[in-house]
C-alpha cells in the first residue's frame, strides 16, 4: 500500500513544480521567498501568528464537530456574526465590562447561528454541510446589510465605529508583537483535548461521532449529541470572531473574515485524530496566508498555497484511512 | 415583465441543472459530491483561458476534459484511497479555487477578448437533460446499475457489479455536466473572475436533495432557485406588498427558503441508502 501514497506525494510535487515552471520562477526561489516572508522576518513572523489566532480558534470549532461526525462548513458564518455582536456590544459598553459581555454575545450569536444546522441533520436527517453553507451565505448578507445601514458609522464607509478597549499584547520588542489573543486560542485547543480525551461529555460525544447506533445501545442520545456539538462548534467559532474583534480589528466591516472559517476546515482536517496537532496545523495555515504574499511579489500566484493545502489535506486523508475503518 | 422574467428563470437556472444532474450521477452512484462547485469553477476559467487561443468550441471541449480529470481526482481519493467524500470534495474546491486563481492570473483570463462560447441551445439541452437522464435510470441496464451500486455497494457486487467501475463512469458524466454548467457561466459574462461560481454548486447540490435526488423535482427545485434569482434581478431595489426589503433579502432568499426546506419535509428519507459507503 506504501507505493499509493508514494504516487499521492510524487503527484502533488509534480503539480507544484509544473505550476512554478509556468510562472518562471525556481523551486528554490520560491520556497525561500515562502519561508522568509512568513517566518524571516519580524513583522512577517508577527503577521504570521496573527493570522494563526482565528485559524486556531475556529479550527478547533470545527475539529469538536467533526468529532461528533459533523461537517460544520459554516464556521465562517457563525465567526463574523460572533464578531459582529462582539462589536455592537463592546461599543455600548466600555472598558473590561464591554469585552467580557461582548465575548458572551458573540459566543451565543455563533452557537444560535449553528443551531439550525444541528437541529436539521439530527430530526429532519438533512445534510449539515448545505445547510452550514446557506447559513454562511445569509450571515453574508445580514451583516453586510446591517453595515451598510442600521449599524454604520457616521462618515463610515460599510464598517461600525471602533471600540474604545482592546486586548493587550503579550510581549511587544521592536518589530515584534504577539497578542494576549494567541495564548488563549492555543489554550483553548488544550482545553477541547482534554475535554474530549478526559470527560464523560467528551466520550460520549466521541462515541456518537464514531457510531451513532453503538452510542445509543450504550445510553447516549445521537441526536441530542449532535445538536449540542453543533452548537457548541458554533459558539466556539462565534468566540474565535470576539477574539478578532477585541484583539486586532477592534471594528467589524464589510468582508470581515477572508475565510477563516472556511480554512478553519482545513486546519481540522489535518490536525487528524489530535486536538493538539491543530496548533501546528493552524500555524501552518497562517505561516501559508502570510508567505503567499511574498511569492506574489516573486510572481507567483497567491492561489498557489490553497493548491498546497489541498494537497496536504488530501495526502493527510490517505495517509490516515490506509485499509483500515477510520475510528475517531 | 413576465416575459423578462420567465426567459431570466431559464438562465438563471440552466447552470444549476447542469451541475445538478452531475451531482446527481455521482451520488446515485454512492459517491457525495460536494465538489460540484470547484468543477464548475475549474470549467469556468478553463474555457476562459482557452477560448482566445483556439476558439469557441475547443474552449469548451477543453474546459469539459479539464473538468472530467478534477472528477476523476474525486474519483481516485474516494474509491483508490478511501478518502471521507467530504473531505476529498472540499480538497476538490480548494484545488479548485486555488487553481483557478493561479491560472487566470497567469493567463489574465479577465480580459474582456474572450470570445462568445456556442450556448445557443444549452437552455433547451438543460431542460431536456432531466427527462432523459430519467428515462436513462429506469430503462437502461446502464442506469439500473447506477442505482443499484448507489443503493447498496455490497449486494451490487454480489451480482456482479464492480461499484469501483460504475463510479468511474459515473462522475465522468458529473465532470461533464458540472463542466457545462460552468463554461455557461463565462458565456453570460465573457472572461473569468475568481469566485465566479459563488456557491452555484452548492445551491444544485440543495436542489438535488431537495428533489430526493429525483431528475424530474431536481428540475423543478433548480427553476424554482433560478426563479427567486431573476426575482431579484427585477425587484431588488423595488417595492412589493407595499414593502421595499433590502436588496440583500432578495439575495439571501434562495439560501433561506433552502434551510426552511431541509426543516420541512422536503427530501427526507430517499437519500441513496449506499451513500458514502465503500
Amino acid at each position: 500500500m506504501r507505493w499509493r501514497i508514494l504516487a499521492l506525494v510524487a503527484g502533488a510535487v509534480l503539480i507544484l513544480l509544473g505550476a512554478l515552471f509556468i510562472s518562471h520562477v525556481g523551486p528554490v526561489t520560491a520556497l525561500s521567498a515562502l519561508l522568509k516572508g512568513s517566518l524571516g522576518t519580524a513583522p512577517g513572523l508577527t503577521e504570521s501568528l496573527r493570522q494563526t489566532t482565528p485559524l486556531l480558534i475556529a479550527g478547533v470549532a470545527v475539529f469538536l464537530a467533526l468529532r461528533a461526525g459533523l461537517f460544520n462548513i459554516g464556521a465562517e458564518g457563525q465567526l463574523i456574526v460572533g464578531a459582529l455582536a462582539c462589536t455592537l456590544v463592546a461599543l455600548r459598553l466600555p472598558g473590561v465590562v464591554g469585552m467580557v459581555l461582548g465575548t458572551l454575545a458573540a459566543v451565543v450569536a455563533g452557537a444560535l447561528w449553528a443551531w439550525p444546522a444541528g437541529a436539521i441533520k439530527a430530526y429532519r436527517g438533512g445534510h449539515e454541510v448545505i445547510t452550514t453553507i446557506m447559513l454562511n451565505n445569509v450571515a453574508v448578507l445580514l451583516t453586510g446589510y446591517l453595515v451598510a445601514g442600521p449599524v454604520r458609522a457616521p462618515g463610515g464607509d460599510t464598517t461600525t465605529a471602533s471600540i474604545a478597549s482592546r486586548l493587550p499584547n503579550l510581549l511587544k520588542s521592536g518589530g515584534f508583537s504577539v497578542s494576549l489573543a494567541l495564548p488563549v486560542a492555543i489554550l483553548a485547543a488544550v482545553a477541547l483535548a482534554y475535554w474530549l480525551r478526559r470527560t464523560v461529555t467528551g466520550y460520549e460525544l466521541r462515541a456518537a461521532g464514531a457510531n451513532p447506533t453503538a452510542a445509543l445501545y450504550a445510553g447516549v442520545d445521537p441526536r441530542r449529541t449532535a445538536v449540542r456539538a453543533m452548537l457548541a462548534s458554533g459558539a466556539i467559532a462565534g468566540f474565535a470572531g470576539a477574539v478578532q474583534v477585541l484583539a486586532y480589528e477592534g471594528r467589524f466591516y464589510s468582508g470581515f473574515s477572508p475565510g477563516y472559517g472556511f480554512d478553519a476546515l482545513g486546519v481540522a482536517l489535518l490536525a487528524g485524530e489530535s486536538a493538539l496537532a491543530l496548533i501546528p496545523a493552524a500555524f501552518l495555515f497562517g505561516a501559508l496566508a502570510k508567505g503567499a504574499l511574498s511569492l506574489q511579489i516573486e510572481g507567483v500566484p497567491k492561489g498557489i498555497t490553497t493548491v498546497v493545502l489541498a494537497l496536504l489535506i488530501l495526502i493527510a486523508a490517505a495517509l490516515r484511512s490506509r485499509g483500515v475503518r477510520k475510528v475517531a | 415583465m413576465p416575459n423578462v422574467l420567465v426567459s431570466q428563470t431559464l438562465a438563471l437556472s440552466t447552470p444549476l441543472l447542469f451541475a445538478a444532474m452531475g451531482g446527481y450521477a455521482s451520488e446515485r452512484s454512492g459517491v457525495v459530491n460536494i465538489g460540484l462547485e470547484g468543477l464548475m469553477l475549474t470549467a469556468a476559467c478553463a474555457a476562459a483561458v482557452a477560448a482566445p487561443h483556439y476558439g469557441p468550441y475547443a474552449a469548451v471541449a477543453i474546459a469539459l476534459a479539464v473538468t472530467v480529470l478534477l472528477s476523476l481526482l474525486h474519483w481516485l481519493a474516494t474509491q483508490v484511497y478511501r478518502i471521507d467524500h467530504v473531505i476529498s470534495g472540499m480538497a476538490v474546491n480548494l484545488l479548485a479555487a486555488g487553481g483557478t486563481n493561479f491560472v487566470a492570473s497567469l493567463a489574465n483570463a479577465a480580459s474582456s477578448d474572450v470570445p462568445h462560447l456556442p450556448v445557443v441551445g444549452y437552455e433547451g439541452v438543460a431542460l431536456g437533460l432531466p427527462f432523459v437522464v430519467f428515462l436513462y435510470v429506469r430503462a437502461t441496464r446502464g442506469g439500473l446499475r447506477l442505482v443499484a451500486t448507489g443503493a447498496d455497494p455490497d449486494k451490487a457486487r454480489l451480482a456482479g457489479l464492480v461499484p469501483e467501475r460504475v463510479r468511474l463512469a459515473a462522475l465522468i458524466a458529473t465532470g461533464l455536466f458540472a463542466g457545462l454548467g460552468g463554461t455557461m457561466l463565462v458565456a453570460y459574462t465573457e472572461g473569468f473572475t475568481n469566485d465566479m461560481v459563488a456557491g452555484r454548486g452548492y445551491i444544485a447540490l440543495a436542489a438535488l436533495v431537495l428533489g430526493g435526488w429525483r431528475p424530474l423535482p431536481t428540475l423543478v427545485a433548480c427553476l424554482a432557485f433560478g426563479l427567486m434569482s431573476a426575482l431579484r434581478i427585477q425587484y431588488a431595489g423595488g417595492t412589493v406588498l407595499g414593502v421595499s426589503p433590502p436588496s440583500e433579502f432578495w439575495a439571501a432568499l434562495p439560501y433561506l427558503a433552502t434551510v426552511v426546506a431541509l426543516a420541512g419535509l422536503l427530501g427526507r428519507g430517499r437519500v441513496p441508502a449506499g451513500l458514502g459507503k465503500s
